[in-house]
């Protein structure tokens, strides 16, 4: 076997070793010492991700790619489901960044839960979720493309209600799992009709066999599926709930890797939705409108990890956009780089709350700069690359997208709306300078601020240095699929930048105006709009589920006690047969001697009738 | 008809009568079937006799053990009229009448 693809295979599948040792050190009965976590888990993960570099950079000088079926799990005479590992481009890439991200936000976590008694059992949990990642986006077939799906379902719900005293957190919690579970659905049809049309869940199966079939409804399921899993709208308020979690968590899960398993999943199937127009007009509208509407709601936000988190939730949106625009590739690339810029986000937040005693409202904190100097620079530096300043990170791909959208003969609605929501994303990006780093501290001065730790700035720093770099990188070494527009009008190719100064000079009038006071009070109807997020938990989580318990009282009450059981069933059958036989009783009288006479007397009339 | 004939055919009608026509006693009807029962298997045994018919000879031996049956059956429930009434007296009986 030639040595290339031996080395290739074998130190992917070394990942998965590497992974799986720290668990399995974990199921002997006695109890793991106390610094497990970092000698076991950070050592695997840091272990996995220099390991995981050799593939990407045998891929990067030879172009390789590989499947590797393993073994053969559930074989039928019609259908077969293998144990298979698919190692494209998208999860060569993809696996060392993500191992790269959990590498920091591991060694974050080392400080942020230093005070938890569990710490063994976080990092183990964090262990479990990224294998059922790497599972995910390594899957060949979609069965086990489900486990990882699931995986990452059950370990963001046991990581979200990690403080599951409170009783917000396990509200978060059942959210999150209620709301993915309306997008498995919408997988678990596609599956169901992959199975009986395509009669394969390998992928290349399923791409070479569906070229004539009409394949509107399994993408419709996986267009629900990815609603579910990366909070699109409709199925997106799990995720600024599930900041109840600790920052890692938060950090880790709901920035970089388990809410761009929707996107992923449909950048894996994208062959499928090249040709119908449908999907792609779906994708389009549905991620315009997430984009927007959760760029809105984070503008008035208090919480910093909330303002964080519908950012996500509008970078996901333009990731559906993308692939609305025909793009797998670049909304790949948005992942990619948006992994780092994110979780660096979160990182530098939840050094922020840390340091002022676990404060979460920016209402509450400002000078951060003076007092935190690293922390603040990191989260500009966060903060310009998510807005997509030239040469950083995020430019390549936000740029990018934007330059597609223009260019293409598409939706004009979806465009202004993506174009607005970049620029509230510059808006809400100030807004979390103005207020955490700048101006003067609105803090008790009794506060542990102290970011000298180096398990602190190592993590921030090497996600900065990938928030710089990582754009540049990636888009210097993969050739794109898809030609792009190069030639367009100045103002079309001007068109991000002018729109993000916008909104920063926009909001830079609006910081100014915290000093100053117009109107005592205030008209609110805006504000209140984007602040109770659109109002759509407040009707939905009530809604919802009264309708659901009032139809089921009827069913069960009316229905089946009134109707089947009273009028119909065996109640019904008494109210017939009582009068009958109240009746017939009523006719019995007892005069035996008088039945017996006419008896006889009849008797006599017929023997006499008959003889003569 | 042969006087045989006539007499257990009259038999029956006899038994008939005193059964459709008892005046007080729930038993006088119930010995008014036993005779009935008789005249039965006097006719029952005749007929296999007289008509050669060999296969019937077994005939008024079930409508013995049958009539059996039903003559302790008649006598439980005088027996229980008996136990609930106190007397046999059928004008006791007609209490189902409103």
């Amino acid at each position: 076997m030639h040595p290339t693809t031996l080395i290739l295979s074998s130190s992917l599948l070394m990942i998965f070793a590497l992974l799986i040792y720290p668990l399995i050190t974990t199921l002997t009965p006695t109890l793991q010492h106390e610094n497990w976590a970092l000698t076991h888990v950070k050592t695997a993960i840091k272990m996995a991700f220099l390991v995981s570099l050799l593939p990407l950079f045998i891929f990067l000088d030879q172009g390789t790619e590989t499947i590797v079926t393993n073994w053969q799990w559930m074989n039928t005479t019609t259908f077969d489901i293998n144990l298979s590992f698919k190692f494209d481009h998208y999860s060569i890439i993809f696996t060392p960044i993500a191992l790269y991200v959990t590498w920091s936000i591991l060694e974050f976590a080392s400080w942020y839960m230093h005070a938890d008694p569990n710490m063994n059992r976080f990092f183990k949990y964090l262990l479990l979720f990224l294998i059922a990642m790497v599972i995910l986006v390594t899957a060949n077939n979609m069965f086990q493309l489900f486990i990882g799906w699931e995986g990452v379902g059950i370990m963001s719900f046991l990581l979200i209600g990690w403080w599951h005293g409170r009783a917000d957190a396990n509200t978060a919690a059942m959210q999150a799992v209620i709301y993915n579970r309306v997008g498995d659905i919408g997988l678990i049809l596609s599956m169901a009709w992959f199975a009986t049309n395509l009669n394969s869940w390998e992928i290349q199966q399923m791409f070479a066999s569906s070229k004539e079939l009409d394949l509107t409804l399994p993408l419709m399921g996986l267009i629900l599926a990815a609603t579910g899993k990366s909070a699109q709208f409709g199925l997106h308020p799990w995720l600024p709930s599930a900041m109840e979690g600790p920052t890692p968590v938060s950090a880790l899960l709901h920035s970089s890797t388990m809410v761009v398993a929707g996107i992923f999943l449909l950048i894996r199937l994208h062959p499928l939705m090249e040709n119908n127009q449908t999907a792609l007009t779906t994708c389009l509208c549905l991620g315009a409108l997430t984009t927007l509407f959760t760029a809105t709601c984070a503008l008035t936000q208090n919480d910093i990890k909330k303002i964080v988190a519908f950012s996500t939730s509008s970078q996901l949106g333009l990731m559906m956009v993308t692939i609305g625009l025909n793009q797998p590739q670049l909304a790949f690339l948005h992942i990619c780089t948006h992994a780092f810029f994110k979780a660096m986000l979160f990182l530098c937040s939840g050094s922020i709350i840390h340091s002022l005693n676990d404060e979460q409202d920016i209402r509450k904190m400002g000078g951060m700069y003076n007092l935190t100097p690293f922390t603040s620079s990191c989260l500009t530096i966060g903060s310009l690359a998510l807005t997509g300043t030239p040469f950083l990170a995020g430019f390549f791909s936000k740029d990018a997208i934007i330059e597609a959208l223009n260019t293409s003969h598409l939706n004009a609605w979806a465009l202004t709306l993506t174009l607005l929501a970049t620029s509230f994303t510059a808006i809400y990006s100030l807004r979390v300078i103005f207020f955490v780093s700048m101006g003067h501290p609105r803090f008790t001065p009794m506060t542990p601020i102290n970011e000298n730790n180096s398990s602190v700035i190592n993590p921030i720093k090497r996600l900065a240095w990938g928030s710089i770099v990582a754009g540049l990188l990636i888009t210097s070494n993969f050739l794109p699929s898809n030609t792009p527009v190069m030639t367009m009008p100045t103002h079309l190719k001007l068109a991000a930048l002018l729109v993000t100064i916008l909104g920063l000079i926009i909001a830079l009038e609006l910081a100014s105006l915290t000093s100053k006071q117009f109107k005592t009070t205030p008209n609110l109807i805006t504000h209140n709009f984007s602040n109770m997020l659109g109002f759509f938990p407040a009707i939905i989580h009530r809604l919802a589920p009264k309708l659901n318990l009032t139809l089921g009282q009827a069913i069960a009450s009316q229905m089946v006690d009134q109707t089947w059981f009273e009028k119909v069933g065996p109640k019904g059958v008494i109210s017939i047969h009582l009068p009958m036989v109240t009746t017939t009783s009523n006719i019995q009288q007892g005069m035996i001697k008088t039945y017996l006479t006419l008896f006889f007397l009849s008797t006599t009339l017929a023997v006499l009738l008959t003889l003569t | 008809m042969t006087p045989v004939h006539f007499s257990f055919t009259s038999a029956f009608i006899l038994g008939l009568m005193g059964l459709a026509f008892h005046r007080t006693h729930l038993l006088s009807a119930l010995l008014c079937l036993e005779g009935m029962m008789l005249s039965l298997f006097i006719a029952l045994s005749l007929c296999a006799l007289q008509m050669k018919a060999t296969g019937y000879s077994v005939a008024p031996m079930l409508l013995l053990a049958f009539s059996a049956c039903e003559a302790s059956a008649g006598l439980a429930l005088l027996v229980a009229t008996a136990r609930t009434h106190g007397t046999d007296h059928l004008q006791s009986l007609n209490l189902l009448q409103c």
